[in-house]
């Protein structure tokens, strides 16, 4: 029975993307591993290659000014004479994969910056102080990495056994690296004018990436025993924080946080990181490769309401580009430098699969216009945080506060055409001046930060930001000249004047006429260029010729990434044709049985109909009744029939597989039945 | 010649340790002299930043006798006592390319014998063994009290033993027969000796000004003086612990001059000081004792401050979770603070009438420590937690593994802990971790009125 394995298949989220092909490649490819020669993988290597090394670029800019303030912490602990162990508290977030990122290029930079001595310690392998100790002095003494600039021949230190290790050892690899001169003194009680002569002492650097795992009593001892050697080992303790501080109070007892003093370093919001992701990685011209409405709202929500995990909406977008280019040949395309090649390169069949693109129907001449579909569909990103700029801090937000909500609605429908967009237009419509020439400023500059990629784009942007610098010119203008006109129109009016009230008056209606009027008419101007400039350029991305090459919009891969373990259980066995693929099997309604089905499938559907508690002997008498309707027609009598043993034993091995998938669970309380463990049928 | 040197390093000892002098005098006394030394065990017990070990390690180094200073923390073995002693009696320099230590040893049989090695080679005679933290004993090897407390005894060299702890003798006492050491009292400071202590503080002050503002405040010891009784009638009520006041102080000072520094106050006008500082040390009463500052500059206690209103009152808000995980977060905080036989009632739309009997009644005027919300969370079922999940959700989403590692992250982050062994699938039971303000922040962010769905407030 092959169940099983189908089943495993479902609930588990498959590490290898390629070994689990879908059906289009299943059927087109059979080797897997010969990718490397076909032209959508190197297309896809590449691209991603390009991803992931601005990626890395992102996390150590992100990373970067939390990290810097943690160095210089570091630098500055070693220089006073110490009465508790200098500690820092860094907030990390709760979205644990993205952590190793931070904790490791932090080590790498304290190994280069500050101290080549720095242990990390991870909870759950230290439940006893023990191992603790032993694995975070091995760690210092045994490091073959560690550039130590003192004499010492690393060949020699590297062989002490772990169970050796112990803290008068550390005190004297510690003396010998850094006090060869001063006095060894072996009484825990240091003179620290001493000591402070010796120059480049390395204080030694233990980080505990998760400090809400880790034994409270361990890491209490531990800082204890760090606390007595501080003036001889000058320890530096790094925590790592998911949740808030609280932890670490809840974690150090008053005797133990006394013997510390913990400065607060708080990394950012991982929500913050994924927006500056997108936007500098995912959304740039760079990466030509973008996600559909769906997909994309889909990544966003396991985001935000499963994980807040940057690491997985990357790992996902990975999945879903290696899904695109499985898709074949055609899917190399998908790039915007060279493209041509690669069309030179395609076979016939890839050409006819070209043609076989829905959106191909309508387009005859295939590479002249397929140039230029690309530039649109590639350099319209910046326009959309030019609207992105205009739009995100107009009341009630209707098009999302964020660039990423922005993208989704931008890639679904077209935007231009849709109520919120004209809805914000009119927003617009009543801004003050200083707003609105500030906005145009910071499009100025993003579109002069986003040189166009190729020339005949650049020409139409170069207009567009000369036009728009023109209406900045004018609205600043206006600025000036409406004061003198103001003071025109006060000067007239205070000398023909009768009384307070008609001067008012005539004030307002004069400033309202002449200068407000100036400027509403510009700013009506400036938003109709702009209107028709997003309208001409922000089109629908789906009404695009071979728009399919570009955007993933595949919603079914929500089945590899989310993994329903139950469902997937449920219809393995309430319709096993989807996983067998056999014709025998088939079945219209969920309800039918077949005696063709596999036991354990024709036992859990008949559970599926009985309530909390199940007569074993009822159930197999359905169960008999299914596989062998003659035995029923015999005798006529449903209870006295003859039982098959062969039949009765398949039976029990059916039950025992429910019961081992945790369905159903033997009760003592009524003897022949079994307690049913799910609800609903 | 002798006298002299006793008065002499006593003298010394008492200026390094004020309102220390008797029990000094009566240490010394006990182990000074190396040709008196005739005591077995020395027992010295009091609280914590009374000067036990920091009077011994001293006195030790200036009569230079031989010792071994050990801190039972560092000894999670035997085996690291026993050789940590003999190291340093034997002063035995540890190679730190091969790190063997004088000799292996780990019992107390063999540990004996090197002992009576080393008197051997060199003469252990007055040797003295100090061992830190005595408390831990208890809970190591059961030999291991009775045979310190009658050292000399059992090896035959004089060897004299002092055990340092905070406890009483009293809770040492056990089955076995233990030998009463000499018991020596180190007893608590009073306000008095407290503000003479703090107030030999001064000098780094004096350092610590002079680092913070760039130049001298030229403040006279009374100055300081009024400054730590100021402290100390904030602080005195709540701690006792030298070393914190300690720290307090000095942490608090810069604030206290910070008037003067800005030309604001005159340095004689103590009333006004106080004024101005009295808040800044209330408000810094509350963080006592968790150190989360940054003391080396003025310019962030401002920072200090705000971190730590982070750390009080919002910590649900800084929190940032995953929807659904908030979502699980309130259905355990539910399934732990509702009876289960609540539950129909609560999370079920058609549930029936109740018809009210007199003791509901009686039961819901019941005083406010029967609350389910104050007794205590309760352990509940995962299927529980689910369904409970389910009910209060509005949106339909699949059941799917996402959900499961969000469970499990919150048991990691410790919002809940979980009951049962890792290895039981079956039935696992977890319990709410968090307090009634969290979970109402945390259901305000995601918009759920948690209080309908309590059974605390449900007849309110």
């Amino acid at each position: 029975m092959n169940t099983e394995v189908s089943v495993s298949k479902g609930v588990f989220v498959n590490k290898n993307g390629f070994t689990r092909a879908t059906k289009l490649t299943k059927i087109k490819k059979k080797e897997d591993n010969a990718f490397s020669n076909h032209l959508w993988y190197k297309t896809f290597s590449s691209q991603w290659k390009n991803i992931e090394a601005k990626l890395h670029i992102i996390n150590s800019e992100i990373f970067a000014s939390t990290l810097e303030d943690l160095l210089k912490f570091l630098q500055r602990s070693c220089e006073h004479k110490l009465n508790e162990i200098p500690s820092a508290a860094l907030l990390t977030g709760i979205n644990m994969p993205d952590h190793e990122a931070q904790f490791s290029t932090l080590t790498k930079e304290i190994k280069e910056n500050v101290s080549p001595h720095c242990v990390t310690l991870r909870g759950q392998d230290y439940h006893n102080l023990k191992l603790l100790i032993e694995n975070m002095i091995n760690g210092f003494i045994n490091d073959e990495e560690a550039e130590i600039d003192v004499f010492v021949d690393n060949e020699e230190t590297s062989n002490i056994k772990k169970s050796r290790c112990n803290f008068s050892v550390l005190q004297a690899w510690y003396e010998n690296l850094y006090m060869n001169d001063s006095i060894l003194n072996y009484s825990a009680t240091g003179s620290p004018k001493k000591r402070k002569t010796v120059p480049n002492r390395k204080v030694l650097v233990v980080i505990i990436p998760d400090l809400e795992n880790f034994n409270y009593t361990v890491i209490q001892d531990f800082i204890l025993i760090a606390h007595s050697y501080i003036n001889i080992l000058p320890f530096v303790l790094i925590f790592g924080i998911a949740t808030s501080l609280d932890a670490l109070h809840r974690a150090l007892p008053y005797h133990v946080s006394s013997k510390t003093s913990i400065k607060v370093f708080r990394s950012q919001p991982s929500t913050i990181y994924l927006n500056n992701v997108l936007e500098n990685v995912l959304f740039t011209e760079h990466c030509p490769f973008s996600l559909g409405g769906k997909v994309f709202n889909l990544f966003t929500d396991i985001f935000l309401f499963y994980d807040l995990s940057v690491t997985g909406f990357i790992k996902n977008f990975k999945y879903a580009m290696m899904e695109h280019f499985s898709q074949g040949n055609i899917s190399a395309l998908c790039c915007h430098d060279n493209a041509e090649e690669i069309l030179k390169n395609f076979t016939e069949e890839d050409f006819e699969n070209l043609r076989r693109i829905y959106s191909f129907r309508d387009l005859v001449e295939r590479e002249e216009s397929y140039k230029k579909r690309i530039q649109l569909l590639t350099d319209n990103v910046y326009l959309k945080i030019c609207l992105h700029v205009l739009v995100k801090d107009l009341p009630k937000t209707p098009l999302g506060k964020q660039v990423r909500e922005l993208y989704a609605t931008v890639v679904s429908k077209s935007i231009s055409k849709s109520l919120h967009f004209k809805e914000c237009f009119q927003l617009l419509d009543f801004q003050s001046k200083d707003e609105f020439s500030s906005k145009l400023k910071s499009i100025i500059g993003i579109i002069e930060n986003n040189p166009p990629s190729n020339k005949t784009f650049s020409k139409e942007q170069i207009s567009i930001k000369e036009k728009l610098l023109g209406f900045l010119y004018d609205l600043e203008s206006i600025g000036t000249s409406k004061c003198v006109i103001e003071k025109n129109a006060e000067e007239i009016a205070l000398g023909n004047v009768s009384n307070r009230a008609q001067l008012k008056e005539s004030v307002i209606k004069m400033s309202h006429i002449q200068s407000k009027n100036e400027y509403v008419k510009l700013r009506g101007s400036i938003l109709d260029y702009l209107q028709k400039i997003f309208e001409e350029y922000l089109i629908d991305c789906n009404s695009l010729h071979f728009h399919e090459l570009f955007f993933f919009n595949d919603i079914f891969i929500q089945n590899q990434l989310i993994g329903m373990h139950r469902s997937a259980i449920h219809t393995a066995l309430n319709d096993p044709q989807t996983y067998f693929q056999c014709s025998c099997c088939e079945i219209q309604n969920e309800d039918v049985i077949l005696p063709t089905m596999p036991d354990i499938s024709i036992a859990y559907k008949l559970h599926l109909e009985c309530g909390k508690m199940i007569n074993l002997y009822d159930w197999l008498q359905a169960f008999l009744s299914i596989l062998d309707p003659a035995g029923e027609d015999d005798d006529g009598d449903n209870k006295n029939r003859r039982v098959d043993p062969e039949l009765q034993a398949r039976f029990t091995q059916a039950i025992v597989e429910l019961e081992y998938l945790g369905f159903i669970k033997t009760s003592k309380r009524k003897t022949d039945h079994v307690q049913r463990l799910t609800w609903g049928g | 010649m002798d006298e002299e040197m006793d008065s002499l390093v006593v003298n010394e000892l008492q200026q390094t340790f004020p309102e220390r002098e008797k029990q000094i005098t009566e240490l010394y006394s006990l182990i000074g002299r190396p040709d008196e030394r005739y005591v077995t065990s020395i027992f010295i017990y009091g609280g914590p930043s009374v000067g036990k070990s920091s009077i011994t390690k001293s006195m030790l180094k200036k009569i230079n006798i031989k010792h071994a200073f050990v801190n039972l923390i560092e000894c999670y073995t035997s085996k690291v006592l026993y050789e940590t002693i003999l190291n340093k009696l034997s002063d035995h320099k540890i190679d730190p390319s091969a790190g063997q230590p004088y000799a292996k040893c780990d019992n107390m049989m063999d540990f004996l014998q090197h002992l009576q090695v080393i008197h051997n080679q060199t003469n252990l005679d007055g040797a003295i063994i100090v061992l830190d933290k005595a408390e831990k004993l208890k809970d190591m090897e059961f030999n291991l009290l009775p045979v310190f407390l009658r050292f000399k005894e059992i090896i035959e060299i004089p060897i004299t033993v002092i055990l340092i702890t905070e406890l009483i003798f009293e809770k040492f006492y056990s089955r076995s027969n233990l030998v009463e050491p000499i018991k020596l009292h180190f007893p608590q400071y009073n306000k008095e000796e407290l503000l003479c202590i703090l107030t030999e503080d001064i000098h780094y002050a004096k350092q610590m000004i002079l680092d913070n503002f760039d130049e001298l405040l030229d403040f006279d010891r009374e100055f300081y003086r009024n400054y730590v009784n100021v402290f100390l009638s904030v602080f005195y009520r709540v701690c006792r612990d030298l070393c914190e006041l300690r720290y307090m102080a000095r942490i608090n000072f810069i604030k206290y001059c910070e008037p003067i520094m800005n030309k604001e106050t005159s340095m004689h006008d103590s009333m006004a000081l106080w004024r101005k500082v009295a808040p800044v040390l209330k408000s810094s009463l509350e963080v006592l004792y968790l150190r989360i500052a940054d003391d080396k500059t003025p310019l962030q206690n401002g920072k200090q401050s705000i971190s730590l209103d982070f750390s009080k009152k919002n910590v649900a808000r800084t929190l940032e979770l995953p929807f659904y995980a908030k979502y699980l977060l309130i259905a355990a905080f539910l399934a732990s603070y509702n009876p289960a036989k609540d539950d129909k009632r609560m999370f079920v739309k058609y549930h029936g009438k109740k018809i009210k009997t007199k003791s509901d009644v009686k039961k819901k005027s019941k005083v406010s420590e029967q609350l389910n919300t104050q007794l205590g969370p309760k352990p509940f079922t995962f299927d529980r937690l689910l369904a409970i999940f389910y009910a209060i959700l509005d949106e339909n989403i699949g059941f799917n593994n996402n959900l499961l590692v969000q469970l499990s992250s919150l048991v990691e982050l410790q919002l809940l802990s979980s009951l049962s062994d890792n290895f039981v699938l079956d039935g696992h039971k977890y319990k709410c971790n968090v307090n009634f303000e969290f979970i109402q922040t945390v259901s305000k962010m995601v918009g759920f009125s948690i209080r309908k769905y309590l059974s605390d407030f449900s007849h309110m």
